[in-house]
């Protein structure tokens, strides 16, 4: 089974637990704790392929300047959230992927640009079509979500999948041995 | 006895233990919640479902204010009377009242709130309206004649927590520019690492439960300052380990920090500091610098392998498991990452609904919550830090870890180090190139000293700027060295044979020739140990001049300066040569109305400084000249003595002139002393005062600095 690395960057408060936890817990869930080893795993099947994904989820650690590069380092997939409820999160996100590429040294990540609140419409700055323009520059798939009702969550990491398989990243460890 | 009632919608329990041993609760209304806790005392059995009591006060912040509980525990008191029924007839309640149910129970709740005070007193410290609600129970306590219970409610033994509540001091202060290096190449890694550990102790248990509820809840820094200085100081470290890394100028210098910075780590990670550990390894291995293939190859295999093992327990692989394990493991001390903590209590706010069915509390969520809240609150118990501050180490240590610089420009420097795809380019230095100690004791030299000196500065020009190592010197490195040799003569003067480079023995027969006042002058500087008043930095290792006092050495002549351990290493030029008349008049002041005022003080303060020690020269000469004088005073009766019996009594009544004359001499030179001491103490006077103005400068500087790290945080904020 193949194993994948997903990276769910954002701004602080765009949701990116939201997403994480919808997706790794479904709805509801009886135990729950984030400081287990295998928390952040989940298995899914991606065109008939199965595949596992760990999720690494930056909240919280936001403000970490040098954990981010840390994370980035790690990953394979990079999940790209902001709020369509914000547009500074939306301003935000382009310096996260100018440090991807910085960290990565190639132009072709495979990376998701996700919107998230969309169930919240009532208060969107963000029109979709500034989001898909900006995913059409990236070279990018865009989604809209919401982790409330959970629109889109499963479709999300599925995207992301597909993006790794299409353009691999070369193997993680070796980038980090280095230093 | 019973207290109110246990409908089923008030609470609910688990049929099974939850996640959380020991709690069972569910669910509950907070007045339920409270109920339960009163009744888990008990009066001289030890507290029932401590568990659940401790997690209720550690964790009723999250959804009241402690001012809230202590109302309602004071509600729940006056209302006794009539909500516990008591079996005596007939009873009146009163404190006298031994087996009166109402009094038992209103003992529960004092015995409660002591619980409390006893195990959680920041509660009561930091929050003057939690304290007077206390105060008002126990006025309450006091009209009933329970005095004795009142005891319990006493707050005079709570420790001050005064830390937690005030930050640093800030003031305003003038504008000046700084360096990063200020105390790094004055410290051992040991040193350091405990010094490091004591800035991050400091702001970690600083922060407060609800400075970690605030951040879980809105995912933001704004008005937690608390919090925010722990994270700054934490990426403050990250960047201060790139800079310091990235301002060498050789591959080989910039692995030597490195290494430094690995044993660093090493002590932090006996310490058991994982959060400052976490910040000099994220900046180790951050792609600033992870990118310098050249530096990282100078870098000894056994601290790369040590900075791999770092990484890897660092490392976010399988939700940081190797971290927790390690953590974990560690007893005592302990600082942990925050940033993963920060992440698991946003995982677990996000995760779980606040109210559970019906909406009661979901007390389970604060059951979870509390495991990682207690973990973080957990050190600010601690008193000792197993490290001995140095507070003027951490003071500076702190300006140095504020930096001025983004991401982008530091990576910039970077790459301005080592150019991507840097395979054959060369490292440009931008700073000049330090030789061989070659100028060390320049005396006027014999010319095999000289010989010697040119031999090992070509050989060191060589090892520099001969960037393609085939022994000679091209045009375009020869650009590279006139920049740092000003008075060198153009290529074709040391291209000897004309083939279009220079050799070292070119090299060598130039500079032998024209030997010279270019190697016997120009490279000699006029040193002299020199008092700063501002912050003043090394010309050859960039570091600070360190200390109060006579912190270095400055070139009478061109003006650079230099560590004292530094002054012999520098090779520059003393280039203002031709402008001796400018300086020297500079250093006279004399008739420079358009000296600033600083310069002003600082001849005035030099020559204040230089008086004391002239005088107290003269005055430790003139006691030696009694010494010997009274010596000789005392010894001439014993030769007169002598001389009675001989034959020389003229030469007696010539000695007896002279030691009239002498006495005279000796009491003329007592005076003098006497006013060369007043002078002394005059000039000690004024060394004092000078000194508190060096305070005061010390203390604007610094305000200065603090202001400029807030307008910096401030900047942060709005970019957030």
């Amino acid at each position: 089974m193949k194993e994948y690395k997903v990276v769910v960057l954002g701004s602080g408060g765009v949701g990116k637990s939201a997403l994480t936890v919808k997706f790794v817990s479904g709805t509801f869930m009886e135990k729950y704790d984030p400081t287990i080893e295998d928390f952040y795993r989940k298995e899914i099947e991606v065109d008939s392929a199965p595949s596992v994904l760990e999720i690494l989820d930056t909240a919280g650690t936001e403000q970490f300047a040098s954990m981010r590069d840390l994370y980035i380092k790690n990953g394979q997939g990079f999940v790209i959230v902001y709020s369509i409820t914000s547009r500074q999160t939306f301003q935000d996100i382009s310096s996260m992927r100018d440090q991807i590429q910085r960290v990565k040294g190639v132009d072709r990540i495979p990376m998701i640009l996700v919107g998230n609140k969309a169930d919240l419409e009532h208060q969107r700055e963000v029109p979709p079509v500034e989001g898909a323009a900006l995913a059409q520059e990236w070279g990018c798939p865009y989604l809209e979500t919401s982790a409330k009702s959970t629109q889109n969550v499963n479709e999300l990491f599925i995207e992301i999948v597909r993006e790794m398989n299409s353009s691999p990243v070369k193997e993680v460890t070796g980038c980090c041995s280095i230093l | 006895m019973r207290v109110g009632g246990t409908p089923a919608n008030f609470i609910m329990e688990d049929e099974k233990p939850g996640s959380t041993p020991g709690i069972t609760i569910r669910a509950a209304t907070p007045e339920r919640l409270i109920e339960l806790c009163v009744g888990a005392f008990e009066e001289g059995v030890a507290v029932q479902q401590e568990d659940f009591v401790k997690v209720f006060f550690l964790m009723h912040q999250w959804f009241m204010t402690s001012e809230e509980l202590v109302q309602a525990f004071i509600d729940l008191y006056q209302s006794s009377d009539e909500t516990v029924s008591c079996d005596h007839p007939g009873c009146r309640h009163l404190p006298s009242c031994h087996d009166c149910q109402v009094q038992h129970y209103k003992r529960k709740i004092c015995q409660a709130v002591r619980y409390w005070i006893t195990n959680y007193p920041m509660h009561f410290d930091l929050n003057g309206h939690v304290t007077a609600a206390v105060q008002s129970l126990g006025g309450l306590l006091q009209a009933e004649g329970n005095s004795q219970l009142k005891e319990l409610l006493d707050l005079s033994t709570v420790p001050s927590y005064e830390w937690m509540r005030s930050m640093s001091v800030r003031n305003t202060g003038s504008k000046h520019s700084r360096k990063v290096s200020l105390v790094f190449n004055h410290l051992e890694p040991e040193e350091l690492a405990s010094q490091l550990t004591y800035l991050e102790y400091k702001a970690f248990r600083r922060i407060h439960f609800v400075d970690f509820k605030n951040y879980a809840m809105t995912a933001s820094l704004k008005d937690q300052p608390k919090l925010e200085r722990s994270i700054a100081l934490f990426n403050g470290l990250s960047q201060w380990v790139q800079c310091m890394v990235l301002c060498k100028t050789t591959p080989q210098q910039r692995a030597d920090v490195i290494v430094k910075f690995i044993n660093v780590s090493k002590h932090l990670r006996v310490l058991q500091n994982f959060n400052t550990l976490m910040a000099i390894v994220g900046g180790l291995s951050h792609s600033a610098l992870a990118r310098l293939s050249k530096t990282i190859s100078c870098l000894p295999s056994e601290s790369q392998k040590i900075l791999m093992e770092f990484t890897e327990l660092l490392s976010s692989n399988n939700n940081f498991s190797n971290y927790r394990k390690v953590y974990h493991a560690c007893t005592g001390f302990k600082i942990p990452i925050l940033g993963v903590h920060l992440k698991d209590l946003i995982s677990l706010h996000t995760a779980l609904p606040d109210r559970a069915e019906g909406g009661l509390l979901n007390f389970r969520k604060m059951a979870q919550l509390s495991s990682i809240l207690r973990e973080l609150t957990r050190l600010q118990g601690h008193d000792s830090v197993p490290v001995d501050a140095n507070m003027d180490l951490v003071n500076t240590l702190r300006l140095s870890l504020d930096l001025h610089y983004t991401e982008d420009e530091i990576y910039e420097l970077s790459q301005a180090r080592e150019p991507r795809e840097s395979l054959s380019s060369p490292t440009t230095p931008t700073k000049p190139v330090v030789f061989a100690d070659w100028v060390a004791g320049v005396s006027p030299p014999d010319s095999n000293t000289i010989n010697k000196h040119v031999h090992d500065m070509v050989e060191a020009v060589f090892k520099n700027y001969d960037h393609d190592r085939d022994g000679f010197i091209s045009h375009g490195e020869f650009e590279a060295i006139a920049g740092n040799f000003p008075f060198i003569d153009s290529f074709c003067v040391l291209d000897a044979d004309q083939d279009g480079m220079i050799s070292k023995v070119e090299m060598k027969t130039y500079f032998i020739r024209a030997n010279c006042h270019a190697l016997r002058n120009s490279f000699k500087h006029a040193f002299h140990e020199t008092t700063y008043f501002r912050p003043t930095f090394c010309i050859h290792c960039t570091g600070l001049l360190w200390g109060l006092i006579k912190q270095g050495w400055k070139c009478k002549d061109c003006g650079i300066n230099a560590h004292k351990h530094c002054k012999d290493l520098v090779v520059m030029e003393c280039r203002s040569k031709g402008s001796t008349k400018r300086t020297e008049s500079l250093s006279n002041g004399a008739g420079m109305p358009e000296m600033t005022l600083s310069a002003k003080r600082k001849i005035s303060q030099r020559q204040k400084r230089a008086s004391p020690s002239h005088l107290q020269e003269q005055s430790a000469q003139t006691e030696d000249v009694i010494h010997r004088m009274s010596c000789s005073s005392r010894c001439q009766p014993h030769r007169e003595v002598t001389l009675v019996d001989g034959e020389f009594y003229e030469e007696q009544s010539l000695l007896y002139e002279r030691l009239l004359k002498a006495e005279e001499d000796r009491e003329k030179l007592m005076e003098e002393n006497s006013m060369l001491r007043s002078r002394l103490e005059i000039a000690n006077e004024q060394i004092m005062t000078l000194k508190s103005h060096i305070g005061v400068i010390r203390q604007n500087t610094i305000a200065f600095i603090l202001e400029q790290m807030d307008a910096l945080h401030m900047q942060r904020d709005t970019e957030v």
